[in-house]
């Protein structure tokens, strides 16, 4: 049996490394450090503490015994007339490779694709937030990533950027996409990932190193709507300089396998990390989200909140860590999830954690599950408001805590949607 | 005159740290089947024991040493322990005028007199204790008293000779020997333990108790406690630990398993205070310790309450699953780490039975370069309706050398529980410190002071004569921590 599943992983690799189209940005030596961490470790199953209920190497036997498929070609102009947001710099993604020409761009923006990316950026950014010998998925990416965008911002926008990511293939493809977010100085950008739906099955290995400089201000907003039949593992890895402040905003909403690996280290004095969530799963959906702040200098902050509406068959995991290092004094750390459970055969898995080695600290964290609450609902329902639409108004109260602190009302507004679409049925 | 007062002050720290010179009969050392053999035959063990004990070794070396745990310590060499060792001149007992006279005194170190207890039988505030020592229980007080209820209250090893039909029936049953390592192990060799049965509708009329003590060098303690609470009974039940001081690494792994039937109700307090190891972390007990319950029927309860101030390396975590409907499970805990100890405790509550509640509450305080975590399961099965769980896990931090860390696990698959979970790390307060110092407080009470208010939850479910002892060890164990 164990030799059995050696020889799908190896499989899947040899299969895979066929597939992975030349790549030269990534240096060799890291592709080597990935391939050995591979060697060694081989794809998590749920015997990984990390992937206890994400079993990724079950769902590659079962899922993905072969991948072959072919990428095909849309028509970019057309998609984008009818799914772009309004007031923002639209850019599309199709497959993980930059489609449209960002011409409107105006100066202070850059986006190429990482094949084109600077090397000097490569050189200073690239596998430095994301080690190639950390995590399996990670090294997976590393060594056979061939595609991905680079996202270069120097001065200040209001106007969100907001980069499309599409589906377009058949059969059962497996994508290894990299991407590097750099984020200078001084500079404040407001990004949006948005994951269209398809009905195509395939698979992404998305990672997404992010370098937020001395006194800049990112809001990355995160929304994943791929489609029932799309599997995801997304991880978003940041590195804050000083003074900076960076909010991350994760809703998800479809997705067979959605595994989230959100890292942020506070790599320095006097920063500010706020990350939030929210997922409604339904189905035989498997959300897995996995936070991590590293706070290693002292006198930053940071706050979470994590909320999950569980329906359909569906399991959701919430996996939160604090770390707070030996220097971090004066550090205050807060980090709450929040649970409903509305169907009788959903599942939740939390696990929030905190590990402290510094004393002059604040940290706190909590995790509620439950239904939802019967005396709200009885307040309604004595107000002459039916038992269904009670209960969507709660549910809806109960989300909207994440969403209001949306700052841009374009993108709020895409999110309220997608939400009020995702309590249908 | 300052050299007087820090000589004894260092030697005030752990006033456990004696060595009785008692004569010991041990096994060789080392770890086969023909020492599984020794035991067995020493203890006169019938056939179905020996087989166990096979069988749950044999099991044993399919396992590793678990690494999960948030702790570091040298790889053990079980080859190199000493199984069995019992003071010699094991004779049945009739009064305590048998007991060697050196074992007595033992005991009167340890504040626990036999003779006392004795004097005072048929007095009010009784305390049943249970001695044991390396591995064999010495000596079981007030157990007349007990049989006129029907209370069984032995060693176990008495237990297996004289209710063979209970230890059967029962044991094994909450902690099989597949279920850990360290369960396995103990499965294989354990020595002796207490065995405690309360018949259908007894409450029984006094606290029972057992003290473990190591004594010999080189030797592991493996006993193992079994305690039935039959229908509509009541026991509380205490354990306390101490061990001398060592410049090795003593190994325990002891079991602990309770079994309550329809509404009875098992309160279980332990003590912990096995050797922390010096200041430099050298020696000290490994307390690996398996400990559950099972509220077997309806409307059962299980109250684990644990002070735990001692051992090296602690890992242990108290566990009830709650399979009777309207069970409920509770774990209280304050565990205290200074110097290098390392602790990795908590618990598990598994929610089978329907209206099953658990409260959890944890306060761990961390001194010196210890390291303290809490790691927890709450799990709420399909179709244990509206099951409820609070847990409340606090941490806090003296000195900037130590460590705090939270590892709890919720998982939760009916629709109708509900469960919460909080967590919070911080220090002492500045401002809680000022206004005690103000009122010319010096500086080491008024952190005992702080330290016992912020306990208080867990220190007030201990019976009486532990909550006294409990809040000295508490000083004692932060000495020097601070300042």
């Amino acid at each position: 049996m164990i030799t059995d599943k050696l020889t799908a992983t190896h499989n899947f690799l040899e299969e895979l490394a066929k597939q992975a189209g030349k790549a030269a940005f990534m240096p060799t030596n890291e592709i080597g450090l990935a391939l050995q961490y591979l060697e060694d470790k081989g794809i998590p199953n749920n015997k990984h503490e990390d992937y206890k209920y994400c079993n990724i190497e079950a769902i590659l036997r079962k899922e993905f015994k072969t991948i072959a498929g072919k990428e095909i070609d849309l028509n970019i102009q057309d998609w984008m007339q009818k799914n772009k947001c309004a007031d923002a710099y639209n850019i599309c993604v199709v497959n993980g490779k930059l489609s449209s020409d960002p011409k409107d761009f105006p100066e202070g923006v850059s986006i190429v694709s990482i094949n084109n990316a600077p090397t000097e950026h490569l050189h200073n950014h690239l596998a430095k937030y994301a080690p190639s010998n950390s995590d399996a998925l990670i090294a997976l990416n590393t060594a056979y990533a061939d595609r991905g965008i680079f996202l270069h911002v120097t001065k200040s926008f209001k106007k969100p950027i907001v980069i499309h990511h599409i589906n377009s293939s058949e059969g059962n493809l497996f994508f290894n996409v990299r991407n590097l977010l750099v984020i200078e100085k001084n500079a404040e950008a407001e990004i949006t990932e948005f994951y269209h739906s398809s009905t195509q099955k395939y698979f992404t290995n998305n990672l997404t190193e992010v370098f937020v400089g001395e006194n800049a201000h990112v809001n990355h907003t995160v929304i994943q709507n791929a489609g029932v039949a799309s599997y995801l593992v997304n991880a978003t890895k940041t590195h804050q300089h000083k003074q900076s402040i960076y909010t991350n905003s994760c809703f998800t909403f479809s997705g067979a396998l959605v595994r989230n690996n959100l890292n942020t280290a506070i790599a320095a004095e006097f920063s500010e990390t706020h990350l939030f969530g929210l997922f409604v799963t339904k189905g035989n959906q498997l959300v897995d989200n996995h936070t991590l702040v590293d706070h290693l200098k002292p006198n930053c902050q940071s706050n979470e909140l994590y909320k999950g509406i569980v329906g359909g068959k569906s399991t959701a995991v919430f996996n939160g860590q604090i770390f707070v290092e030996k220097d971090a004094q004066k550090t205050n750390a807060y980090q709450s999830s929040k649970n409903i459970l509305i169907s009788d055969d959903a599942t939740v898995n939390a696990k929030p954690e905190l590990e402290i080695y510094a004393n002059d600290v604040k940290c706190s964290h909590g995790t509620s599950t439950g239904k939802v609450d019967e005396n709200a609902l009885f307040y309604l329902k004595a107000r002459g408001i039916g038992e269904e639409s009670a209960r969507k108004l709660l549910l809806q109260a109960f989300a909207h805590e994440v969403i209001d602190q949306l700052k841009n009302e374009t993108i709020k507004e895409r999110v309220s949607e997608l939400f009020q679409e995702s309590l249908q049925d | 005159m300052a050299n007087e007062i820090l000589e004894e002050h260092i030697s005030n720290d752990y006033k456990y740290g004696f060595v009785t010179d008692i004569e010991a009969d041990s096994a060789p050392v080392g770890l086969n089947e023909d020492i599984i053999k020794f035991i067995s035959h020493k203890k006169n063990e019938p056939e179905w024991m020996l087989e166990f004990r096979l069988k749950a070794y044999r099991y044993w070396l399919t396992l590793e040493e678990p690494t999960w745990a948030h702790v570091k310590y040298p790889k053990l060499d079980f080859n190199n322990i000493i199984y069995y060792s019992a003071p010699k001149q094991k004779k049945t007992l009739n009064s305590l005028d048998e007991v060697d006279p050196e074992l007595l005194k033992t005991f009167e170190k340890l504040g626990i007199s036999l003779e006392e207890q004795k004097r005072l039988s048929g007095v009010e505030s009784r305390i049943a204790v249970d001695a044991v020592i390396d591995s064999v229980s010495v000596k079981t007080t007030f157990k007349e008293t007990l049989a006129e209820k029907g209370i069984i209250f032995c060693s176990f090893s008495e237990a297996v000779q004289e209710h063979p039909e209970l230890i059967k029936k029962y044991m094994g049953m909450v902690v099989p020997y597949t279920d850990n390592f360290y369960g396995a192990l103990n499965s294989a060799v354990f020595t002796d333990g207490s065995f405690c049965y309360i018949p259908k509708g007894v409450r029984c009329p006094m606290e029972l108790s057992t003290y473990f003590r190591i004594n010999a060098s080189g030797t592991g303690q493996f006993e193992r406690t079994l305690i039935v609470a039959e229908e509509d009974s009541y026991v509380s039940y205490l354990e306390g630990c101490t061990a001398p001081q060592r410049d090795e690494n003593q190994l325990h792994a002891a079991i602990v398993e309770i079994v309550a039937h329809k509404n009875a109700e098992v309160k279980y307090s332990t003590v912990q205070n096995w050797y922390p190891g010096d200041k430099e972390g050298k020696g000290g007990i490994f307390n690996f310790v398996t400990k559950r319950g099972i509220c077997l029927e309806d409307d059962s309860k299980i109250s684990w309450t644990q002070v735990e101030t001692g051992s090296a390396v602690t890992w242990k975590y108290p566990s009830v699953i709650l399979k009777g409907n309207n069970s409920v499970g509770e774990f209280y805990s304050v565990a205290v780490t200074n110097n290098y100890q390392q602790a990795d405790t908590g618990t598990k509550m598994i929610h089978i039975g329907k209206n099953t509640k658990s409260t959890i509450i944890s306060k761990g305080i961390s001194a010196g370069f210890s390291n303290n975590s809490y790691r927890g399961l709450v799990r709420i099965q399909k179709g244990a309706t509206g099951a409820r769980n609070f847990s409340q896990c606090d941490s806090l931090l003296m000195g900037d050398k130590c460590g705090a860390h939270t590892f709890p696990y919720i998982e939760i698959k009916d629709k109708t529980g509900v469960v919460e979970h909080e967590a919070t790390t911080s220090k002492i307060g500045e401002d809680q410190l000022f206004y005690c110092k103000q009122r010319g407080i010096e500086t080491e009470k008024a952190i005992g002071l702080i330290v016992n208010g912020y306990c208080k939850d867990v220190l007030n479910k201990l019976p009486m004569e532990f909550a006294v002892e409990a809040q000295k060890l508490l000083a004692v164990s932060l000495e020097g921590s601070v300042g």
